[in-house]
């Protein structure tokens, strides 16, 4: 279970900004995760609220936006899409490295994304004296 | 409870664009400049439990250690039977215990590093968890990653995990010699494998007959 060790990323990353910026509470970040990526979206989410529990972070959402996966082809010059395996058994279909021109093997640009995108937040206001 | 809620022109909202992968990735690559500046090939070996990394790592040493230095690294969530085995060939061994972490990584490869004398390694197998999909998110320095999948599995096994091919540079189709017994098509797995990526180098072999362990020993150096 990787996802455990990613949101623990996410978190050490987020807790620095919350460090550097105690005026200010996180409700939502933005992950940006790629089609290639092997992250389960529910594994990471359930790892981040059982990390986030009775934190300053609880509560916070996470959208995490899908990145389609985009390859070329070093034999043809082929850019674009990937070829898809459909009848692979899988519940979806499965990203293959085979090019859909020429058969020949491309090579990833796109799609092993695993990044906090952006966070926002509100101000807290300071508790009157 | 009184709950306060910013409206939407009180919530702020800031760019990061922070790799969640970013820590590994760089340790990863000092490994690989270390490993390069003595002159040493790193091969990541990955496959399920019992598809038997360990004994074809312990032939391609056979093959391999009188004519250089070789070391091996082996992962295990628990138990040091693999790294026993191995040290039976009076090589290098490190145990890394990941103590129920589903994967090696860079930091515990790095440390590995600094437990052996690099200079004199020409060729060190690191053995991963047996795990056919957190290994994948987590490279370790190494110049090349090889899957083994043995007919033992069933047929279905590079279907079940198609992402781990995509990675790998060689795939070695193990106990070819069972094949029969267990009514499994060795051309089939070998043809789902080209399916996900053609160009990969894909090596039938037995650890128990000496098929193919040859081909994998000169795929390795080739890498």
């Amino acid at each position: 279970m990787h996802e455990f060790s990613i949101a623990a990323n996410l978190v050490e990353k987020l807790s620095e900004f919350i460090r550097e910026n105690p005026d200010k509470k996180i409700c939502e970040i933005r992950l940006e995760i790629g089609e290639l990526s092997h992250i389960e979206h529910e594994q990471l989410r359930f790892c981040y609220e059982s990390i986030t529990k009775e934190t300053p972070l609880e509560g916070s959402s996470l959208e995490i936006d899908k990145i389609e996966a985009f390859v070329e082809c070093p034999h043809c010059s082929y850019r674009g899409r990937p070829k898809y395996w459909d009848d692979i058994l899988a519940g979806a279909p499965v990203v293959t490295f085979q090019c859909p021109a020429c058969g020949k093997t491309v090579e990833e640009t796109q799609g092993k994304e695993c990044a906090i995108k952006s966070i926002k937040f509100s101000q807290i206001e300071p508790v009157p004296s | 409870m009184i709950k306060l809620e910013a409206s939407p022109d009180e919530i702020y909202d800031i760019e990061l664009e922070h790799s969640l992968l970013e820590a590994n990735e760089k340790l990863a690559k000092e490994n690989r400049a270390l490993l390069d500046q003595h002159g040493t090939t790193a091969i990541d070996f990955m496959g399920a439990i019992g598809s038997g990394k360990t004994t074809l790592i312990t032939r391609l040493i056979e093959k391999l250690k009188d004519k250089m230095g070789v070391a091996v690294f082996n992962g295990d969530a628990t138990t040091s039977n693999d790294a026993d085995a191995i040290a039976k060939q009076n090589v290098p061994v490190v145990q890394i215990a990941t103590i129920n972490g589903c994967h090696l990584d860079a930091n515990l490869v790095g440390k590995g590093l600094r437990k052996i004398d690099v200079d004199k390694v020409k060729l060190l197998f690191i053995e991963n968890i047996g795990n056919l999909i957190c290994p994948a998110e987590f490279p370790l320095g190494s110049k090349g990653r090889v899957v083994v999948v043995s007919v033992t599995e069933g047929p279905w096994m590079v279907r079940k995990h198609p992402h781990m091919f995509l990675g790998a540079q060689v795939v070695v189709i193990n106990k070819i010699d069972m094949a029969g017994a267990m009514d499994v098509s060795v051309d089939d797995l070998v043809n789902d494998v080209h399916r996900l990526k053609p160009d990969i180098k894909v090596i039938p072999t037995s650890c128990k007959t000496g098929e193919g362990i040859d081909e994998v020993a000169a795929a390795l150096l080739a890498v």
